[in-house]
């Protein structure tokens, strides 16, 4: 065995990284263990054959959670920079949408007619956000006892025990929230405002990333979740690269070692007890405290099914993790115009979503295992607003496109991904008419691809569907889902656990703090 | 055509049989009843008495007794990964039941609650079997999950016999089969396809045996004829139930409620609730429910399931059982008179403390009716640490000839 250290951390993305920040922050000596040879996860930064560099998978931060910020210090020393942007809402007819502060107006400066009914929705989404969002910055609500006892099932009825807080807001609203919290999203949105790109890029907030279209039940809790913070997007200055390793500079500065090129084989226990690491190379790491970014699965055999008992491992096998989320990045000679926006408009979040029933249509393909011909498309151009995101000139545009399987039948191929890149570029056409011409180099990821390059079950954006059967108090699943995963000491850190993915940085810092509370030896 | 009419379904193919079917004894033991008794044991027709009751219970205490236990539920666990398969589903030390032996186990379900208890028979390092009372085929292929290791039903495929009694010994080597090493707990193949274990479910020297189902009659036919000279005689359920209670062994489904077969809540029982905690071995890592269990150890049982010794001589089934005549307790689970104890006897969960700690004054209400009038009377019930039958001759080796 080398070096003892009081914890060790299983991936380097960046839920691995802020839990070995928070065990170091308390003086606990942590070493981070990434398979890969970058850090980052699902968060790394890539580069293009020329040097560009792309935001390999995720692009921008919706909801970094403010309680991970102040934990890190980040407010007195700025771990990274970032820019706010609008939010464009496409549209192939051209009225394009911008939002910007919950503020819709169109592309062109006239007022929008739905101003006043989006923004009060939207407002009311971020109070019930709220909620939630304080939910989020600690371990979900304990409900072993409500299930089992008849006391514990009319305290859940109350909902009190689900930290629910409704004191600060009133009696209606807290109807209101009861009545719409487990609906769809299609429903919410369309009650308040008519259909088009506006409603359409609502929906396709509540559900990026999900297996689920506007109509499915749940997805007004992802909506709540994603506007708890205003629903605001923010670019990385110098990519996500840069936030990684912003993280990164902040864990290795209190004391944690990052070890990339390192893939954990195992995780050792005995006597119930965590005891280490060992290394794919053969190599132990003796530690009493492992805490696992990767998903349930993957951190259940890293123990080994014998640690766990048989109903949490057939929970574990039966926990919904279907990816539906593709990455396509392009490397453009130069810029096509979209008419009808300015260069700066442009520089925005453009979400590609015409309304809420395209929205619905575009999921449908893929629960037969076909990818959406007309996609939902969110795409960010990083160059225009950083000047150092296409160092060599040029500009890169980044797009999640949905809804795109993660094992269509027969299995991806060549053929696949090349009708993948068609439809994206046909769909952005659309839009930026010769943008395809212009694409000098491109990448594919399907989920497929994203799963093996991260782990990521599924290549699901939170390693476990954000459904109302694997949220708060069952997720990843009952029994396992206060972080604590099976043998004393063990814990798990990623987005499988709560509150899920979303790069918030929640769950790696709520584990930490368990981990904590639990008394990891110093 | 309605789906119930079955009039035309074995034209095309073999109907499911509809009821009770016949087990791989049946053409014996339906020549053999006088009684016409059956009743229903995993699907098959089993007997509940053959003759006479008294006459069965008494050939099991003083001669020998054949019962048909291929009813049982069978599994054959096997594979490099079925020992630590095993370990992980039941809660005693597996690694210590060596290759010929025979384990008592139970196994419980996350919350520690026991699902089943069962006799694991180990032929080698990695070939088990299980046998239990309950199905446990979907419970069993979970529990695999991810071991190296595969899970098969045998249920159908092997019949079995217990040979119980005195003279059970002396039976077997009247067929030619000399076991008389055989241990108590241990197994052995004295024959290509015949297994053999000094097992059973009357607390008396008695034997299991097991046997391809095709090869099942003429296993009975070579006993009953070696059985002749030594008083065997085919039994029911109800005498072997009388021998079990005075052994003093639980079912599942009668004396505790298996965990998944229960739908209320906190109907579940741990293996200390139900006096098996020697079972439970905490040292040898995880195990189905551990945790659980050793949260619950600190907590203490909320019940005890105790052997009561009841004045008097009326059953004492389902009886209920008071604290000093007044504050109701627990009740009997299983009460029989036991002929050979000649003690009125009784299993019965008492809750804690009174089954746990301060077991005294207690008093069993028997409700009888002679003749059309009912009666109903307050018994002592005084607790008894061993089981009420438990004979040197069940664990002698060799085993005395009579």
């Amino acid at each position: 065995m080398s070096r003892a250290f009081d914890a060790i951390v299983i991936g380097g993305g960046h839920n691995g990284l802020v839990a070995a920040a928070g065990l170091a922050r308390a003086g606990r000596a942590v070493c981070v263990l990434e398979r890969r040879d970058e850090i980052g996860g699902m968060a790394a930064e890539g580069a293009f054959s020329d040097g560009t560099p792309k935001p390999r998978m995720a692009h921008l931060l919706y909801n970094l959670s403010p309680a991970v910020l102040a934990d890190l210090d980040h407010d007195r020393k700025a771990l990274f920079e970032t820019r706010a942007l609008p939010t464009v809402c496409l549209d192939p007819e051209g009225g394009h949408v911008v939002v910007a502060e919950g503020r819709p107006h169109f592309a062109d400066g006239a007022p929008h007619p739905e101003a006043g009914p989006y923004h009060a929705l939207v407002s009311r989404l971020a109070r019930f956000g709220a909620i939630l969002a304080r939910l989020a910055e600690a371990p979900p609500p304990q409900l072993a006892q409500g299930m089992t006892d008849l006391q514990g099932l009319r305290r859940l009825g109350t909902l009190g025990a689900l930290g629910w807080d409704f004191r600060r807001i009133g009696r209606d609203e807290a109807r209101e929230f009861l009545r719409i919290v487990l609906s769809n999203a299609h429903d919410v949105i369309l009650d308040e405002i008519a259909d088009g790109p506006l409603a359409g890029a609502l929906a396709a907030d509540a559900v990026r990333g999900a297996w689920a279209g506007p109509r499915s039940p749940g997805t007004v809790f992802s909506l709540m979740y994603r506007y708890a913070r205003g629903g605001g997007a923010a670019l990385p200055m110098g990519g996500m690269g840069a936030f990684c390793a912003g993280l990164a500079a902040r864990a290795r500065v209190l004391g944690a070692e990052i070890r990339t090129g390192a893939e954990a084989a195992a995780v050792l226990v005995e006597g119930d007890r965590v005891r280490g690491v060992r290394l794919a190379d053969g190599s132990e790491i003796a530690a009493g405290c492992v805490l696992v970014a990767a998903g349930p699965m993957t951190a259940m055999r890293l123990a080994g099914p014998a640690q766990f008992d048989i109903e949490a491992v057939r929970r574990l096998r039966a926990l919904r993790a279907k990816g539906t989320v593709a990455k396509v990045n392009l490397r453009l000679r130069d810029l096509p115009e979209m008419p009808g926006l300015t260069a700066g408009q442009m520089a925005g979040r453009l979400v590609l979503a015409p309304s809420v029933a395209r929205v619905e249509r575009a999921f449908d393909p893929v629960k037969y295992g076909e990818m959406s011909e007309d996609p939902v498309i969110e795409a960010v151009i990083p160059s225009l607003t950083d000047p150092s995101a296409a160092p060599k000139g040029g500009h890169v545009l980044s797009a999640i496109v949905q809804y795109v399987p993660h094992a269509p039948r027969g299995g991806w191929t060549q053929a696949g991904r090349d009708r993948l890149l068609a439809t994206t570029l046909a769909a952005l056409d659309r839009v930026a008419p010769g943008l395809s011409d212009r694409v000098a180099e491109a990448e594919v990821l399907t989920p497929a691809d994203i799963e093996a390059l991260t782990g990521a079950p599924g290549g699901h954006w939170h390693h476990a569907e954000m459904s109302l059967d694997q949220l708060l108090a069952v997720r990843p699943v009952n029994g396992l889902a206060r972080y604590r995963f099976g043998p004393a000491g063990y814990y798990l850190c990623g987005a499988g656990a709560h509150p899920g993915g979303d790069v918030m940085g929640s769950a790696g810092r709520n584990a930490a703090a368990v981990a904590l509370a639990d008394g990891v030896a110093a | 055509m309605n789906a119930r009419d079955t009039s035309a379904a074995g034209l095309a193919r073999d109907p499911v049989p509809a009821g009770l079917i016949d087990g791989p004894f049946h053409a014996r033991l339906a020549a053999l009843s006088q009684a016409r008794a059956w009743y229903g044991w995993a699907g098959c027709a089993a007997p509940v008495v053959l003759d006479q009751v008294e006459f069965e219970y008494f050939a099991i205490r003083n001669a020998a007794s054949l019962f048909d236990i291929s009813p049982m539920h069978k599994y054959r666990v096997s594979g490099p990964g079925a020992e630590a398969m095993l370990n992980r589903l039941v809660t005693r030390d597996v690694a210590r039941i060596a290759p010929g032996r025979v384990g008592y186990v139970v196994w419980c379900d996350e919350e520690g609650m026991v699902i089943d208890d069962g006799t694991l028979f180990r032929f080698c390092a990695d070939e088990f079997r299980l046998c239990c009372q309950e199905p446990m085929l979907g419970w069993l292929e979970d529990a695999a999950w991810g071991f190296d290791c595969t899970v098969t039903d045998e249920s159908e495929a092997i019949a079995a016999l217990a040979l119980q009694g005195p003279t059970a010994h002396a039976i077997l080597k009247a067929a030619g089969l000399d076991l008389s090493d055989l241990r108590p707990f241990a197994h052995r193949a004295p024959e290509v396809g015949l297994t053999v274990s000094r097992t059973g479910f009357t607390g008396d020297l008695g034997y299991e045996l097991w046997i391809a189902r095709e090869d099942a009659l003429p296993l009975w036919d070579r006993l009953w004829e070696a059985g002749r000279a030594h008083g065997l005689r085919a039994v029911g359920h109800d005498a072997v139930n009388i021998a079990r209670i005075e052994a003093g062994f639980p079912v599942a489904g009668v004396d505790f409620q298996p965990a998944q077969a229960a739908e209320r809540l906190h109907r579940g029982r741990r293996p200390r609730e139900l006096g098996l905690e020697r079972l439970v071995d905490f040292g040898k890592g995880h195990f189905n429910g551990r945790r659980a269990l050793i949260k619950a150890e600190a907590e203490g049982p909320r019940f005890r399931l105790l052997r009561l010794d009841i004045a008097g001589h009326k059953p004492a089934q389902g009886a209920l059982v008071y604290h000093r005549k007044r504050k109701e307790v627990g009740h009997v689970t299983s009460g029989v008179w036991a002929p050979t104890a000649k003690r009125n006897i009784a299993l019965a969960e008492i809750r804690a403390p009174w089954g746990t700690g301060r077991a005294d004054d207690l008093w069993a209400e028997i409700q009888s009716c002679e003749e059309g009038v009912w009666e109903r009377r307050m018994m002592r019930a005084r607790p008894q640490a061993g089981a009420f039958f438990r004979p040197a001759r069940a664990r002698a080796t060799p085993p005395a000839d009579f």
